[in-house]
């Protein structure tokens, strides 16, 4: 657990439960939120034709906004 | 205890339908990795995947990389059978499963001492590559590819869920990683910790006062 915030922190030891995991997935977002753009799937990689074949054009499918995490 | 035919049938109903992409991985990294287990071969979840499960950067694109972190790894007969279980086109390393891609790929690199981080998830627990090798091999990636400023973001968003406490990582082995030959980037872990540090105004764990 995260002593700051009540978020449950992944651990080095045993597991993290799917509840907790989900449970801090908008915490983990927003802490990255603080340092860099929000978004940042990189724009081409060589996996770019597979992947725009399956995903209509795009890298994969979009991110869920953080206020809905 | 094995999956039977209609929980995988299931299963894969509900990764199929789902539209959140880091949900999507998770939850394919937890079936595959329960229907490898039974055979006796751990899946590690690695790469830019590892990094969307621990950070949610939004950083991976819509391939799941997978490697086996037992030393053994499955004949490609068993790879097909169980693929074909989930209705999977293609192999023996690439697959599109579930409305993704899933590479198969050889034997886990890991020099941490650490454990592999593990998350119980609805079809079983998965493995998660390490996040101090995660964080030692970003660090390089963002000042060695060409200043990338992907990979730099990259860094950053993973240092900060570090710093702020969303991911334990052990801070002496991210130290002694960044001393290896493989990596001698000690200076540029320090750097860009502090620099983090510095944006989140708390202390760096790597800087030496």
């Amino acid at each position: 657990m995260n002593s700051k915030s009540k978020v449950p922190c992944i651990p080095i030891e045993g597991s993290i439960s799917w509840e907790d995991w989900l449970k801090g997935r908008r915490f983990r977002r927003e802490m990255g939120n603080r340092v860099a753009p929000e978004i940042i799937r990189r724009k081409r990689s060589s996996s770019d034709r597979r992947l725009k074949r399956l995903f209509n054009g795009e890298r994969g499918l979009p991110f869920t906004p953080t206020e809905k995490l | 205890m094995k999956m039977d035919a209609k929980k995988i049938k299931t299963a894969l109903a509900d990764i199929t339908a789902e539209r959140d992409p880091t949900l999507k991985s998770a939850k394919l990294a937890s079936l595959c990795s329960a229907l490898w287990a039974e055979r006796g071969v751990e899946l590690v979840v690695v790469g830019g995947s590892a990094i969307e499960i621990l950070t949610e950067g939004a950083y991976a694109s819509g391939d799941l990389d997978m490697c086996h972190a037992t030393k053994a790894a499955l004949p490609i007969a068993e790879r097909k059978e169980i693929m074909g279980l989930l209705g999977a086109k293609g192999g023996p390393r690439n697959w599109q499963v579930a409305g993704m891609y899933l590479d198969l790929l050889g034997p886990a690199e890991s020099f941490a001492h650490t454990p592999y981080r593990r998350i119980e998830a609805p079809y079983g627990s998965f493995l998660v590559m390490k996040p101090e090798d995660l964080l030692v091999e970003r660090v390089l990636m963002a000042f060695y590819l060409g200043e990338s400023q992907t990979a730099r973001d990259c860094a950053k968003k993973f240092i900060s869920v570090v710093l702020t406490g969303g991911v334990a990582v052990n801070w002496n082995e991210v130290r002694r990683l960044a001393n290896l030959p493989e990596y001698r980037n000690l200076p540029q872990c320090v750097q860009l910790v502090k620099e983090v540090a510095d944006e989140l105004k708390i202390k760096s764990p790597l800087h030496p006062d």
